[in-house]
């Protein structure tokens, strides 16, 4: 069975990437560029991993990692944050990450960091 | 002892002022023998000591009415001549009483001439202390309130000797004299709860210590309110016996500079958001995209393929060291320390870099089993530019060699190439930033001369070093050391 995977970041290009190499890798794939429709998403699509960018256009994608990891229904679910900053990889602990990818990543790492938590 | 004779004559130390007590001393010796001479004695004690008076009284007046003295002691000489042709005119004494009159010339003589010498020696003393003196102190204090910098001068027990406008410029308010650093804590409180002083008073502690505070930052309430960013810096100051006399501390406001700096930081940190996020859907198509192709596309197709590929590594590569050296610049280069296998980590570097080249074969031969404590992904990274560098010099078909060695408390790693070799004035500069080996003549290499400077800052924040050894043409030997 295809795993659902919910992208949140509020770049256009980085969102149709994702898409089509999650998609080419087999996941079924659903995306969003707004923070506050992660919820929403969820309810809707129930993905099995979120991929969520940590600097989101006026909001802060570790807010909202702190929430899901706060409300009992997504607590669960892996959150993989996305930032360019290296050193922010220490900083999406306190908010209860559960891994991190430093931009730019390949396609080999990608999958890597999602299969741990899919497979 | 040209000095002890100096201040043992006091006619010496008047300088161009001793004519004045010499030319009306030697007229009125001169007169006396003149009147010896035509043997009409004309003066007694009584009168003698009147004449003394008033050519004492007249050479003081004349000394003290003229800066040039030369010109006062021929002035009082001239009044002292007329005065004796004017008795020797109208008067005509006893010659029993010449000998004693001319004892009194002497004796009055003399002291006149010590009286003369000490007031005129004082007055001069005097003077110099007045003009010179007053001169120094306008020009000093002309000096510190003009400095660009805030000043605080302070005696050894911290209390403020002197301040500056521009301190007061730079802190909102005056700084009182006699106001004590580290004991008055009225500044220190400030209105608002933000100190208009720094708490901890760097004057105080190089006083203490006997040495230099340099350049500590503070937060304090400036003018109007403000939060302002100062930076102090405070040194003692020792006199001959090495005691702390004094102690001189200089304030800079870094308010704006700090502004500055802090919008490059953000106009690096969103570079970096920038730069990177369409690197990484670039890479992510790329990827999709020669998934898709390998097996459907002929070969030119999939060569221009993997140009766009290595291209946009390179510029992944240039993004990232430019970020670093500017991190390195903010001082925002971060490690994350973890221990690991050296050798696992030369190996995969090394797989990964043989890879994509063809020319060169890189070995690593002489394993050891070291682990060290040190941010994996940043030795990798110096071994990547060590490892890049040898392949970019090296002729095709030629060897790099790696070697770890063990040796007390470090572990050497070398990286061995055949290629240009360095000359011996370039071996400490191609680690300084943005520096390139070649000159217009040589065939230039690409790269922005960033990388070896990168290396030697990661190295050295891991309390290693970095070197190399190396002669043109004969190919050059890389070293970095780890402490265990």
């Amino acid at each position: 069975m295809s795993k659902n995977i919910l992208i949140v970041d509020d770049d256009e290009g980085i969102l149709d990437a994702l898409s089509m190499v999650l998609e080419d890798a087999g996941f079924m794939v659903e995306t969003t560029s707004k923070g506050n429709q992660t919820f929403k998403k969820i309810n809707k699509f129930k993905p099995n991993l979120i991929l969520l960018d940590v600097l989101l256009s006026g909001e802060d994608g570790r807010f909202i990692c702190k929430m899901l990891k706060q409300d009992n229904e997504t607590r669960e679910i892996p959150v993989v944050m996305i930032s360019a900053h290296p050193s922010a990889k220490t900083s999406i602990k306190e908010y209860g990450a559960d891994s991190f990818l430093a931009k730019p990543f390949s396609t080999e790492v990608l999958l890597k960091t999602i299969n741990e938590f899919t497979s | 002892m040209e000095r002890i004779l100096r201040y043992l004559n006091p006619l010496a130390r008047l300088g161009n002022r001793k004519y004045s007590i010499v030319f009306p001393l030697f007229t009125t010796l001169a007169g006396c023998l003149l009147l010896e001479f035509w043997g009409n004695v004309i003066l007694h004690n009584p009168s003698a000591t009147g004449i003394f008076a008033i050519i004492l009284l007249l050479g003081m007046i004349v000394y003290f009415s003229f800066r040039d003295g030369m010109r006062g002691g021929l002035i009082a000489s001239v009044i002292t001549i007329a005065y004796y042709f004017y008795i020797i005119i109208t008067r005509n004494q006893g010659e029993d009483q010449l000998r004693s009159s001319i004892q009194t010339v002497l004796l009055l003589g003399l002291v006149y001439l010590f009286v003369a010498a000490t007031v005129g020696g004082l007055k001069q003393k005097l003077d110099r202390m007045i003009e010179g003196e007053a001169d120094e102190k306008r020009r000093l204090q002309a000096i510190i309130h003009q400095l660009p910098v805030g000043l605080v001068i302070t005696n050894n027990k911290g209390a403020v000797v002197e301040t500056n406008k521009q301190l007061e410029n730079i802190v909102g308010v005056k700084i009182p004299i006699g106001y004590e650093m580290g004991k008055d804590d009225s500044l220190v409180k400030g209105e608002h709860g933000m100190p208009t002083w720094p708490r901890i008073s760097p004057l105080v502690q190089s006083i203490s210590t006997g040495r230099a505070v340099v350049r500590k930052d503070f937060v304090i309430m400036g003018p109007n309110n403000k939060k302002t960013i100062i930076q102090v810096s405070a040194t003692p100051v020792k006199n001959k016996q090495g005691k702390v006399i004094a102690a001189v501390s200089i304030i800079t406001d870094l308010t704006q500079q700090r502004e500055m700096e802090k919008r490059k930081d953000d106009f690096v940190n969103i570079a970096s958001h920038e730069l990177k996020t369409p690197l990484t859907s670039m890479k992510l198509y790329i990827d999709s995209l020669s998934n898709r192709l390998k097996d459907q596309v002929d070969s030119k197709s999939m060569r221009t393929l993997k140009g766009i590929q290595y291209q946009t590594e390179r510029l992944q590569d240039l993004v990232s060291d430019l970020l670093d050296v500017s991190r390195i610049q903010t001082g925002k280069l971060h490690f994350e320390k973890e221990k690991f296998s050296l050798d696992k980590m030369i190996n995969e570097t090394v797989e990964e870099l043989q890879r994509s080249t063809k020319g060169q074969k890189i070995i690593y031969s002489k394993k050891t089993s070291i682990t060290v404590n040190a941010d994996k992904f940043r030795i990798s990274q110096v071994m990547t530019n060590l490892l890049t560098n040898a392949i970019k010099y090296s002729p095709p078909d030629t060897n790099i060699v790696i070697s770890t060695k063990k040796n007390g408390k470090y572990v050497f790693v070398s990286v061995q190439d055949q290629g240009l070799g360095i000359d011996k004035s370039e071996h400490k500069k191609i680690f300084e930033r943005l520096y390139q080996v070649g000159d217009a003549k040589e065939k230039t290499y690409p790269g922005l001369g960033m990388g070896l400077y990168i290396s030697k800052e990661i190295i050295k924040r891991h309390r290693g070093n970095i070197w190399v050894e190396s002669e043109k043409g004969k190919g050059s030997k890389f070293f970095f050391s780890l402490p265990l």
